[in-house]
């Protein structure tokens, strides 16, 4: 459990810094969709990309970008557990 | 003919095709008809004079769809709103035009009340949900509803009952260009329907197509997409998460669309960072690429990822409705790199800065002359002098023709970059750069330079998996660029800044880059 909820604070302070003002960061919850939200934007998705290959060592397969891995802090930290093992 | 009536023919012969495909959701012609009428005669009701501006901000959905085809039957004009703009140049954007009136989304209710502040022109506000504007006096009226039952019943319509006054005001689209400032671009009824049945007779669409919509409606190329199949009795498949590809390969998929249509940046995710080489898609017949130069490099990829796949390459700017030429997919192989010939019925001319043509192989600037070329700028009288000359549109690019009259770009006469008393195309150092191994995109642009002038800059980034370094893209250049073309700073990022309709945005890169 304590591994997952780093996993949710790394990211969403790379969600933070990367996209939002400090007042957005306020309202996004951690089911809310980047994509319906309008936070991401197709560059984003790549820089977000490389920010978990770097931070947790894994590579992300092509078909592995998609919403249900990479489109919402919960997916995230779902996806990143799972590949951590 | 008026953009309405490529809507009104079609309901008439193909009432129960399905017009749009969102989110699963199948509407045919006829509903979507009777939705437009609908929300056309509640914009009749407010008596605005003719020609009247209304604003469209509303992501690519069949709401965007009713409300544009609404607007223009109500005789009014249709202008499309970059939902990615930042609150001061949508305001700026309503200001400039005067737009009264507004149908917006009602997923932008959070910005709103940020639009319709202070001194906004706009009085009224339609939207799909009852959503507040920030203002006690400016009530929304959720007037879009695409329920069935509330549709007014189709037998009770009358059909093409729109003015038939094709040299109207249809729709202004907005650009930045080269200077930032938006401005409107004014296209006429005829420029835009004339556009839409040549581009459907080149593409040889018919109402067995349908295309996956990744463009935005509010981008001339999106707007095509938009006017050809529905004026061809084509479906639309809506899905806006290009920015996960797979979905849109899925979608792709499930839903047997016939086309593609992307700009170069949306070609280069797919080939570098999706399963789309290895899909079969046994039912898409054809790509369109446009929206600016594609690497021939990246032009073969695709031909050997879908060897049996028809290519159009086309070329075009907002100021012509868009299309002004296209390459015959037959010719694709010995033609590379061109982009192609004339669209049917608009005349493509290499001229000097007179509008002389020019003998075959000479540079020159692309000048276009055909019912596609624009009205004007609203509200910009002296750039309009500047591109429209006679009637002809003076697009800025430069090229030559072949022999077979096949044209070849150049560059943008304002990409050119003068380094040390040379002239050298940016497209010219973009295009060997991507020859190089395992590059997914560059930028190059000048940058000051106390000793030259302008110095040449490249921003590149690496396909995954890769790490081409300075010293490989240089040593790279230099065997294939004369001394002065090859790059002076080479920097590596993860990503190019982009604008919403998936284009470069170099403005926004070289702004990071001081």
């Amino acid at each position: 459990m304590a591994q997952k909820e780093k996993i949710r604070k790394d990211i969403r302070d790379f969600i933070t810094k990367s996209f939002l003002t400090g007042d957005e960061n306020e309202n996004l919850s951690d089911s809310d969709s980047f994509m319906k939200e309008g936070i991401i934007d197709s560059t984003g998705v790549l820089e977000l990309v490389s920010f978990l290959e770097k931070q947790y060592g894994f590579a992300v397969k092509d078909d592995e970008m998609t919403p249900g891995n990479l489109d919402s802090i919960d997916n995230l930290v779902i996806f990143i557990s799972g590949k951590l093992g | 003919m008026t953009v309405f009536q490529l809507l009104s023919k079609s309901v008439e012969m193909f009432p129960d095709r399905t017009a749009v495909t969102h989110d699963g959701r199948h509407t045919d012609f006829s509903q979507l008809y009777s939705a437009a009428c609908h929300l056309s005669d509640r914009l009749g009701r407010l008596s605005l004079p003719e020609g009247s501006p209304v604003g469209l901000l509303y992501e690519n959905s069949l709401e965007y769809v009713i409300s544009f085809f609404a607007i223009l039957r109500a005789g009014l004009v249709a202008v499309p709103l970059d939902t990615s703009l930042d609150l001061d140049s949508l305001r700026f954007v309503l200001s400039d035009c005067d737009a009264r009136v507004l149908l917006v989304d009602s997923r932008f209710r959070r910005i709103l009340p940020g639009i319709v502040a202070g001194n906004s022109p706009v009085e009224r506000i339609f939207s799909d949900k009852k959503i507040g504007s920030g203002r006690d006096d400016l009530e929304v009226e959720a007037v879009i509803n695409t329920e069935e039952e509330s549709l007014p019943d189709m037998d009770s319509l009358p059909l093409g009952d729109t003015e038939d006054d094709e040299e109207k005001l249809a729709a202004i689209f907005y650009t930045s260009g080269s200077t930032g400032t938006p401005k409107g671009v004014m296209l006429s009824h005829r420029n835009l329907v004339s556009n839409t049945l040549a581009t459907i007779e080149y593409l040889k669409l018919t109402r067995d197509d349908s295309v996956i919509v990744i463009l935005p409606f509010y981008y001339i190329y999106g707007n095509s997409l938009l006017l050809t199949h529905v004026g061809c009795g084509g479906r639309l498949v809506i899905d806006n998460r290009f920015l996960y590809p797979e979905a849109i390969l899925d979608t792709m998929e499930s839903e047997n669309v016939t086309g593609f249509s992307g700009v170069p940046s949306n070609f280069m995710i797919l080939l570098g960072k999706s399963t789309f080489a290895k899909r079969e898609l046994p039912a898409l017949r054809y790509f369109t690429q446009a929206g600016g130069a594609m690497a021939p490099e990246i032009v073969r990829q695709l031909m050997d990822a879908f060897p049996e796949k028809e290519i159009y390459i086309m070329y075009g700017q907002t100021e012509a409705a868009p299309r002004v030429t296209w390459l015959p997919p037959e010719m694709l192989k010995e033609k590379l790199g061109s982009i192609g010939i004339a669209v049917p019925g608009v005349t493509v001319l290499v001229a000097d800065d007179k509008g002389n043509e020019l003998p075959t192989g000479k540079v020159g600037e692309i000048v276009v002359d055909g019912p596609n070329v624009m009205m004007g700028y609203w509200n910009h009288a002296d750039e309009e002098r500047e591109v429209l000359r006679n009637g002809r549109l003076f697009t800025g690019d430069l090229a030559k023709k072949d022999e077979d009259g096949y044209i070849y770009v150049v560059g943008r006469r304002k990409e050119i970059i003068k380094t040390g008393g040379n002239r050298v195309s940016v497209k010219e150092v973009e295009e060997c750069i991507l020859e190089s191994n395992g590059i997914l995109e560059v930028a190059v642009f000048g940058v000051d330079d106390p000793v030259l002038g302008e110095a040449i800059k490249a921003v590149i980034v690496n396909k995954k998996g890769c790490s081409a370094d300075t010293v490989e893209i240089t040593d790279f250049c230099r065997s294939r660029l004369a001394a002065h073309k090859v790059p002076k700073i080479i920097e590596f990022a993860q990503s190019l800044p982009k604008t919403k309709s998936g284009k470069l945005d170099k403005k926004k890169l070289k702004d990071q880059c001081r």
